[in-house]
C-alpha cells in the first residue's frame, strides 16, 4: 500500500472517530435537555398540587395567600420560556413536548381561575389578564411576533398576567376554555381582560387594546 | 422539512478528511525526513550545481532593485549562481532600477517588448545553460539560506522542480496578516503534500526547475495567466515529481486592498480551473498520479465549489433569520431585545452539528497555520493574522470564487491586473 493511501485511510479514521464524537456530544446534550424537561414535568407537578392547596386556603382564609399565587405567577413564566425552547428543539410533535404542555396549560388555567377568585373574594380590583391563543403548526403567521410583544409588556408591566395556550392542544379544560371565552379558529386570538382581539399587526396597535391605565409600570394595589 | 444546513455536511467531512490527511502526513516519515534535510555544503563550489535565478519584471521599479538584492545576498558561491533580470517592456522606471547592477558579474539584464510574464520567463531560460534555473518574482525577497536549502532536493533525479516556504513581506494591514497566515498555512500543506507528491504549483516566489526537464517538456506557457500552476502541472503529468524545502524562506508582497487580492485570486481561480478542467483534465482521477490524481486535486476543486455553497448557506440562514427577528422585534423597544434576561441554562445552547464541525475544520486550520510557522521558523507574530484569517477569511474567499467560476462559466477572459 503506497504511503498516500495509508495516510488517507487513517485520515478516513480519524475524521470518523471526530465526526463520531461530535454526533454522540450533540446526542448528550439533547439528552440533558430532556432530562431538564423530566425536572420541569416534576416541578409542574408541585406546582399544581401547590395550587390545589392554595385553593383550599382560599376558601378558608380568602385573601390571605395573594403573595405565594404572584410568586407561582413569575414561576410559570419561567417555566414557559423553558418549555416553549424545549418545544423549538424536540419538536411540537414530542409526546414529552406534549404531556408538559397539557399540564402547563391546566396550571395556566388553574392560576387564572385563583386570580380572578383572589380578587372577587378579596373585593380588590383584579389584574389586567390576557389569554393569548397560538398555533405552531404553519398557519399563525403573526404569532412569533405576537408572543414577542407580549413577552416585552408582562416584562414591563408586572401587574399584566399572560397566560399563552397552543390552540390546537387536544386538551378537554383547555377546549373548554376555548369555548367560554367563544374563541374563534383565528390566531394568534387574545381575551384581554375578557374581550376578544384577533389578529397582531403591532406592538403600538396591540396596546389600544388594553383598557385605560392598564399599562403601568407601578403595581396595581390589589 | 430537511435544514439546508445538511447540504453543507458532505462538504464539512471532506474539509475535516484533508485536514487529518495533512497532519498524518505531516508525521510520517518522507516528511520529516524532508524537514531534517541539511541545507547544501558550499565549502566546495565545484560540488553545487550552477544555478539560475530569474527575476521577471514589467512595472517594478518600486522592489526590484531589493528583491535583486536579497539575491546577491544568497548564500552560494558567486561563479555559480547567476542572475537574470527581464524587463518585460516596463513603462515606469524598471529599467533605470535594473540598471544599477549593470556592472554585477553575477547580473544580467534583458529587455524584451512586453509579452507577458511566460515569455519574458523564457527569454531568462533562453539565456543560460545552468544546471538549476529557477524565478523570483520582483516584488519578492529571499532569506540568505533559502537556495542552499532547496538545492538537495534535486539530489533525486526524478525531482523535476522545488519549491520554497513563503510568507507575507512585513504584512501591516489586516488584509496582510490575514494573507500571511495563509500563506503561512500554505507552507504546511506544501510541505505536506510534497512528501506524497501532490503539488501542483510552483509559485512565481523561488521556485527552481532542473534545467533538462525544462528542455524536455519545453519553456514556459501562458496557461491561462497562471504559467507557474501550468508548469507544475506539465512536470506532473510527465511524471516527474515537485519537491519541497520547508525551510527555504522567501517572503512576497501581497495585495493591500481587498480589491488588488480579488483581481489577484480570481487569475490564480479561473486559471487553476481553465487548466485542470481544460488540458489536465486527464490529471484528475488517475491513479497514475497518485495523491495528485485522486485526492489533491479533486479535493481542491471541490474545495472551489464548497466555499462557494457554505458562504452561500450562510449568508441564506443570515438573511432569513435576521428578517425573522426584525419582523417579531420590530415595535419592541430595542433596548428590550438587547437586554440580557434571564436564561434557561447552560443545556440550551444551541449544540448544532453543523456549528461544531465548523469550529473543528476552523480550530484544525489554525493548528495547521502555527505548525507551518514553526516548521519553517518564519519570524513575525501570527496573532494577528490568525484573528483575520478566523474573522475575514471564510468571508472574502467566496467572492473570488463566485468570481472565477463566473468568469469560466461563461468564458470571460480579464486582464493580468483587472
Amino acid at each position: 500500500m503506497s504511503l498516500a493511501a495509508r495516510n488517507a485511510l487513517i485520515a478516513l479514521g480519524i475524521t470518523i472517530a471526530l465526526v463520531g464524537t461530535v454526533a454522540l456530544t450533540v446526542k448528550y446534550l439533547n439528552r440533558s435537555l430532556i432530562a431538564e424537561l423530566g425536572a420541569i414535568e416534576d416541578q409542574l407537578s408541585i406546582d399544581m398540587l401547590s395550587l390545589e392547596t392554595q385553593f383550599s386556603l382560599l376558601e378558608a382564609a380568602p385573601c390571605d395567600s395573594v403573595a405565594s399565587s404572584a410568586t407561582l405567577t413569575s414561576e410559570l413564566e419561567n417555566m414557559g420560556s423553558r418549555l416553549s425552547y424545549a418545544e423549538e428543539q424536540l419538536g411540537s410533535d414530542n409526546p414529552q413536548v406534549i404531556r408538559l404542555k397539557d399540564t402547563y396549560s391546566l396550571l395556566e388555567i388553574r392560576d387564572y381561575l385563583i386570580t380572578a377568585r383572589l380578587a372577587d373574594a378579596c373585593g380588590t380590583k383584579p389584574p389586567v389578564t390576557v389569554l393569548y391563543f397560538y398555533s405552531n403548526a404553519g398557519d399563525c403567521a403573526d404569532c412569533d411576533k405576537a408572543g414577542y410583544a407580549l413577552s416585552y409588556l408582562r416584562d414591563t408591566y408586572p401587574a399584566l398576567r399572560v397566560y399563552s395556550f397552543d390552540y390546537n392542544l387536544d386538551l378537554g379544560a383547555l377546549k373548554t376554555l376555548i369555548a367560554v371565552n367563544d374563541v374563534r379558529d383565528s390566531l394568534p386570538a387574545f381575551v384581554i381582560n375578557g374581550k376578544r382581539v384577533y389578529g397582531f399587526s403591532s406592538l403600538s396597535d396591540f396596546e389600544k387594546q388594553f383598557p385605560k391605565g392598564a399599562l403601568s409600570t407601578s403595581t396595581p394595589k390589589l | 422539512m430537511m435544514s439546508p444546513e445538511v447540504l453543507a455536511y458532505p462538504f464539512l467531512f471532506i474539509a475535516i478528511f484533508f485536514e487529518s490527511f495533512i497532519l498524518v502526513t505531516l508525521l510520517s516519515k518522507p516528511a520529516r525526513e524532508a524537514r531534517g534535510r541539511a541545507a547544501a555544503d558550499t565549502s566546495d563550489a565545484s560540488a553545487l550545481p550552477s544555478v539560475a535565478v530569474i527575476v521577471p519584471c514589467w512595472n517594478e521599479a518600486a522592489t526590484v532593485a531589493a528583491t535583486c538584492e536579497s539575491l546577491l545576498a544568497l548564500k552560494y558561491p558567486r561563479e555559480k549562481l547567476k542572475i537574470i533580470l527581464v524587463d518585460d517592456g516596463s513603462t515606469d522606471a524598471t529599467p533605470e532600477a535594473m540598471a544599477r547592477f549593470a556592472e554585477h558579474s553575477q547580473v544580467s539584464i534583458i529587455r524584451k517588448e512586453n509579452g507577458g510574464k511566460h515569455t519574458a520567463l523564457n527569454a531568462g531560460i533562453a539565456a543560460t545553460r545552468a544546471e538549476i534555473v529557477g524565478c523570483l518574482d520582483a516584488d519578492s525577497f529571499v532569506e540568505p539560506d533559502a537556495l542552499r536549502e532547496m538545492v538537495p532536493c534535486f539530489a533525486n533525479a526524478r525531482v523535476g522542480a522545488v519549491t520554497a516556504a513563503m510568507s507575507v513581506h512585513r504584512p501591516k494591514n489586516v488584509l496582510e496578516h490575514m494573507q500571511n497566515a495563509e500563506y503561512i498555512f500554505g507552507i504546511t500543506f506544501r510541505h505536506a503534500i510534497a512528501s506524497v507528491n501532490g503539488l501542483y504549483v510552483t509559485p512565481g516566489p523561488f521556485s527552481f526547475y532542473r534545467r533538462e526537464v525544462i528542455d524536455t517538456l519545453g519553456g514556459f506557457r501562458y496557461g491561462h495567466q497562471t504559467e507557474d500552476m501550468e508548469m507544475a502541472l506539465r512536470i506532473q503529468q510527465a511524471g516527474y515529481t515537485i519537491e519541497n524545502a520547508p525551510h527555504a524562506r522567501v517572503y512576497t508582497k501581497a495585495p493591500r486592498s481587498i480589491l488588488a487580492l480579488l483581481k489577484q485570486r480570481t487569475r490564480w481561480t479561473s486559471g487553476f480551473l481553465r487548466n485542470i478542467l481544460g488540458e489536465y483534465r486527464g490529471l484528475i482521477g488517475a491513479r497514475r498520479h497518485g495523491a495528485l490524481g485522486l485526492l489533491v486535486l479533486p479535493t481542491a476543486l471541490v474545495a472551489i465549489g464548497s466555499g462557494i455553497l457554505i458562504f452561500s448557506l450562510t449568508l441564506f440562514m443570515l438573511v432569513r433569520n435576521a428578517t425573522a427577528a426584525f419582523e417579531t422585534y420590530a415595535g419592541v423597544p430595542l433596548s428590550y431585545t438587547l437586554s440580557l434576561r434571564e436564561g434557561a441554562g447552560w443545556s440550551h445552547f444551541p449544540a448544532s452539528f453543523y456549528l461544531i464541525l465548523g469550529i473543528a475544520v476552523l480550530f484544525v486550520s489554525l493548528s495547521l497555520i502555527t505548525v507551518g510557522k514553526r516548521i519553517s521558523r518564519t519570524p513575525g507574530n501570527l496573532a494577528l493574522g490568525l484573528i483575520s484569517y478566523t474573522f475575514l477569511y471564510g468571508l472574502i474567499v467566496p467572492l473570488w470564487l463566485l468570481r472565477a467560476t463566473t468568469d469560466v462559466s461563461l468564458g470571460k477572459r480579464r486582464n493580468w491586473r483587472e
